[in-house]
């Protein structure tokens, strides 16, 4: 870093994004913030009821429940997705063709749309219409076709399934990236000391990945948090309710039901959450790295 | 200076002298009308005959079902509204109570036309003893059933089921036909197209079944036990598939149509697809009947028309209001394109004679309900609706008192706010 | 696609082409299999969802379901292209949309980027943050606000209004990726540059922009791809069938009554929305990669 080079200067190259930012994020969500604190409806009218939305959130049932299920499906998820992610990585990482071929059928899914893909695999898993069950019957897995949105857990297979399908390629080019930055000499050292593969891995790739890992965790596990689409399309939050997410009640709440004040304190909560889940996990890093 | 002044008024008189020659010089306009995706293939056929017969046009924004009311609400929000507004009927009182739409009472009022439609739409349409629209794409539920399996299965096929038991008796005969014959089918998880079909059912065997406000009782009346304990009955026979308990809708008509079901719910609409995608099957239709013999409903639903306020051509979108309320526009534009008309008096028209199911539809308007409530969403529409739990617990957890009376606790407090 | 972005601490070796073998590089029959079984396993859902979209409709929502189509049609195809305003004007908006997004997420986050990487900017950490918040903002709720906002402003029912929704969303990750590349390229690079005597901003034009391609490429597809496959916000901000974006059209094509879907046409039109975005990841993969190797060398 030049000594002579200014922060300012910095700060200027950084203003248009700051501005935009101010304007089109932060503006938006102090009105949201605002909304909260009101009984304002989709159809118009309300007036300023202080904290009596964040009273009423406390109490509901609903929202907690789908808390509680959106976090088993990021527990779930994440460590699924970083695996295999960080698998693939390690399986296509040579340059030979087939690894490339790989890598590339791997990543399509991701360049899909994901109403599309949900809508895809919402058909696929149909009990009617869908390919899935003749296919564990054609394979002999099951014998008889199974209804998969009818049981809460067997509907969160299935969109999970669906997750980890269109989503493991871009962990695995972020994998790739930070595995294809690591020094060769390190590895040359290692394999002249008689290594083997395995060793190398967990004594030189993992720790010399940790930040790309523990950064693509910490982005998969927001996302995850704030899963609403895949769930609108598969399940629609059945069977009865046990299937909703806490985005997916927020807009329950703000769209279906017209409760745009009630909806906007379930999204700061939402994110109040996530903030400090966030920051958590990142001054959890910065402690584990010694900074 | 005096020469020029008279070149001057020879211009103008020779322009206004070309222009009325040619025709009013005024330019025409072209409004923006919103409609529903389920009514992308019927508004069309109205809208292109008035586009053929009129100067000022009508283009339409196709929106998806589920995102009408948001995108209507927040366009109201925003100042950003379309010239005319075609949507599910069932989203009128709180449209209206919200002030989005604008009070056409007077002019409708004076439109003999209008007298003759649907006594159900008009209801709906008024608030407060003002109209606001009126009836636009109408549907209606009716009973369908398959007369190949009804043969098949030792049953008259002219003959359709009367009574709540009879679709039991009828389904349990069908059934036995084969493993992959089913007698009965309903989509299990989706509160729509239960409102529409199912309910009718409850209303005819005596039930009221969603309530205006905080006082009056939900689910009232013996019809709602009587048709959830059918439902159950048959579920646990096994006469229902089995997958029509995950069915959120997405196969509504599949299982009807691959002529493998043997009586169901469902609307008008599905008669004019069934003609094009299973012209083989021999189907035939009746009203959605009650306990007792003679007793009947159905469900008025469909679209209406109404004037969002801030429409920028709102005299125009008037005149076009009052237009498909015409002769020519119910019958050419919807009887002849297999639609049903709003106005009663054209039930029985020329179009409809060739085609005797569509007259049995036309008339299951005139004894069908619909129901003038807030919060439609809230208590049926939604995801976690207190109707579609209800049908559910009933139905495929067997809990028929536990599920009504909770039901009725939830919408009652839903209806109080 | 040899590597997206430099996260590795060794910022020294994503610069030299690699020629000695990797800790992880192997080949074998074993793993050669295994890619195999991915490809697989990765390809059976879109070759089932191009398989239903070339069947009749009624085979295509037939019970029980078959993979291959008994009779071949384009049925579902001809549905989607005749839809409503016609399937090329939702791609045209799509595409202005989408080349909105681009120009806005690369026009802001490349100088952010550039400030935050290389100029000891006060409360650094505090000013990326706020740059990265709208990773765990639900961007649904702040639709209707921002819809408001736009029409006050004139821009609701416009290209724009809606490009900059898409970039709300997909900044933050813009802004994060060329952090990252401006941070691991390399200080000799730089300070060649400063003894040439360029100023801060010929140094981002000649070295690090360059240096940076390969993240920049990653930023214009993955702008690409959330901006075309976007759909809620699409639907609050147009208000004409003719402004429409193609993710609107697709749940238009597959609604019937009560939410009963075509399948045909649900399969046809995911297929019709792939296509785009598969072109533009097949044609970028090629710069992408010749950007790598060509990159930092000296």
């Amino acid at each position: 870093m030049n000594p002579s080079r200014s922060g300012y200067v910095g700060l200027l190259y950084a203003a248009p994004a700051l501005l935009f930012v101010a304007v089109f994020v932060l503006y938006p969500l102090a009105q949201l913030f605002v909304t909260s604190l009101t009984n304002s409806s989709l159809l118009g009218g309300g007036e300023f009821i202080g904290w009596r939305n964040y009273l009423r959130a406390y109490r509901d049932a609903t929202f907690w429940q789908a808390l509680v299920f959106t976090c088993k499906y990021t527990l779930i998820i994440t460590p699924i997705l970083m695996i295999l992610g960080y698998g693939l990585a390690l399986l296509t990482l040579s340059a030979n063709r087939l690894g490339k071929l790989t890598r590339a059928v791997v990543f399509l899914p991701v360049v899909i749309g994901l109403g599309s893909s949900s809508f895809l695999w919402f058909w696929l898993f149909d009990e009617q219409v869908g390919l899935v069950n003749k296919l564990l019957q054609d394979v002999h897995l099951i014998a008889h076709p199974i209804v998969w949105f009818v049981d809460a857990n067997l509907g969160l297979a299935a969109v999970i399934a669906s997750i980890v399908w269109k989503v493991v390629g871009f962990g695995m080019i972020l994998f790739i990236a930070a595995l294809q930055a690591i020094d060769a000499e390190v590895n040359e050292a290692a394999l002249i000391d008689g290594a083997s593969y395995w060793r190398r891995i967990l004594h030189i790739a993992l720790p010399l990945t940790s930040r790309a890992i523990l950064l693509t965790t910490l982005v998969s596990a927001i996302g995850s948090m704030l899963a609403f689409d895949q769930f609108y399309v598969m399940t629609a939050g059945g069977p009865e309710s046990q299937t909703f997410t806490s985005l997916y009640w927020i807009y329950q709440n703000s769209f279906i039901y017209f409760k745009l004040g009630y909806g906007a304190t379930l999204s700061v909560i939402l994110m109040a959450i996530i903030l400090s889940g966030s920051t958590l996990q990142l001054l959890l890093m910065r402690r584990g790295r010694g900074t | 200076m005096g020469r020029s002044n008279w070149l001057r008024g020879g211009a103008l008189i020779a322009a206004l002298a070309a222009s009325s020659i040619a025709g009013p010089a005024i330019a025409a306009e072209t409004l923006t009308m919103w409609v529903r995706a389920s009514a992308a293939n019927a508004a069309p056929h109205l809208v292109d005959l008035w586009n053929s017969g009129h100067a000022d046009k009508i283009a339409l924004t196709v929106i998806p079902d589920n995102q009408m009311v948001s995108k209507l609400a927040t366009g109201v929000k925003a100042g950003e509204v379309p010239d005319v507004i075609s949507f599910d009927l069932i989203y009128m009182p709180d449209f209206m109570r919200a002030g989005f739409l604008t009070d056409i009472t007077d002019q409708m009022k004076a439109d003999p036309n209008f007298a003759k439609v649907a006594p159900a739409f008009t209801n709906l349409a008024t608030y407060k003893d003002r109209i606001y629209g009126t009836g636009f794409t109408p549907d209606v539920s009716i009973l369908i059933y398959n007369k190949d399996l009804f043969r098949k299965a030792g049953l008259d096929p002219d003959k359709p089921p009367k009574t709540l038991d009879q679709i039991h008796e009828d389904a349990k005969k069908i059934r036995a036909l084969g493993s992959d014959i089913y007698g009965f089918y309903f989509s299990g998880a989706c509160p729509g197209c239960n409102i529409f079909t199912t309910s009718p059912m409850m209303v005819a065997a005596g039930a009221k079944i969603l309530p205006r406000n905080g006082d009056e009782e939900p689910l009232d009346g013996p019809g709602v036990k009587q048709v959830l304990q059918l439902f159950r009955d048959m579920w646990t026979e096994g006469l229902i598939p089995k997958s029509a308990q995950a069915d959120n809708g997405a196969n509504f008509t599949a299982n009807f149509k691959s002529g493998k079901v043997g009586i169901q719910g469902a609307g008008g609409f599905l008669i004019s697809d069934l003609k094009k995608d299973a012209p083989n099957l021999d189907f035939g239709v009746a009203f959605l009947p009650g306990a007792k013999e003679g007793q009947a409903s159905a469900f008025v639903g469909g679209d209406v028309v109404a004037i969002p306020k801030g429409s920028k051509h709102a005299d125009i979108a008037l005149q076009f209001i009052k237009w498909e309320l015409t002769d020519e526009a119910q019958l050419e534009g919807l009887a002849k394109n297999n639609i049903l008309p709003s106005r009663v008096d054209l039930a029985d028209n020329k179009y409809f004679q060739s085609e005797p199911r569509f007259v049995t539809t036309a008339k299951a308007v005139g004894i069908g309900y619909v129901p003038w409530v807030f919060h439609f969403n809230d208590m049926v529409n939604s995801d976690s609706s207190p109707w579609i739990q209800m049908i559910e617990a009933a139905v495929f957890d067997g809990k028929v008192d536990e599920s009504i009376a909770a039901a009725k606790a939830k919408m009652k407090d839903i209806a109080s706010d | 696609m040899s590597a997206l972005v430099d996260l590795g601490p060794n910022a020294s070796a994503a610069a030299t082409p690699r020629r000695r073998p990797h800790p992880a590089a192997r080949v074998s029959p074993l793993l050669g299999a295994l890619c195999v079984g991915v490809i697989a396993i990765m390809l059976f859902p879109l070759l089932m969802c191009f398989s239903a979209s070339i069947k009749t409709a009624q085979e295509a929502s037939a019970v029980p379901p078959h993979y291959w189509p008994a009779a071949l049609s384009v049925e579902n195809y001809l549905k989607v292209f005749r839809y409503q305003a016609g399937l090329p004007v939702y791609l045209a908006n799509s595409f202005a949309v989408a080349a909105l997004t681009i120009a806005l997420c690369v026009g802001l986050g490349t100088p952010a980027a550039y400030g935050l990487a290389r100029f000891p900017v006060p409360a650094k950490e505090l000013v990326f943050l706020v740059l990265l918040s709208g990773l765990m903002i639900p961007y649904q709720a702040l639709l209707t606000p921002l819809y408001i906002m736009a029409a006050s402003l004139g821009l609701a029912n416009t290209y724009l209004g809606l490009a900059i929704v898409h970039t709300v969303v997909q900044l933050p990750f813009s802004i994060y990726l060329l952090r990252n590349s401006f941070e691991e390229t390399p200080r000799e690079l730089e300070e060649a540059g400063i003894v040439d005597g360029c100023n801060s901003v010929q140094l981002l034009r000649w070295i690090f922009l360059p240096a940076a391609a390969p993240a920049l490429i990653t930023v214009t597809l993955f702008a690409f791809i959330t901006s075309w496959n976007e759909f809620l916000a699409a639907l609050i901000f147009m208000n004409k069938e003719t402004a429409f974006t193609v993710p609107i059209m697709l749940v238009g094509v597959r609604q019937g009554h009560f939410g009963a879907v075509d399948w045909g046409a649900l399969q046809a039109g995911v297929i019709v929305s792939i296509l785009p975005c598969l072109a533009i990841y097949l044609l970028l993969q090629r710069y992408y990669v010749s950007g790598f190797l060509s990159g930092a060398i000296k």
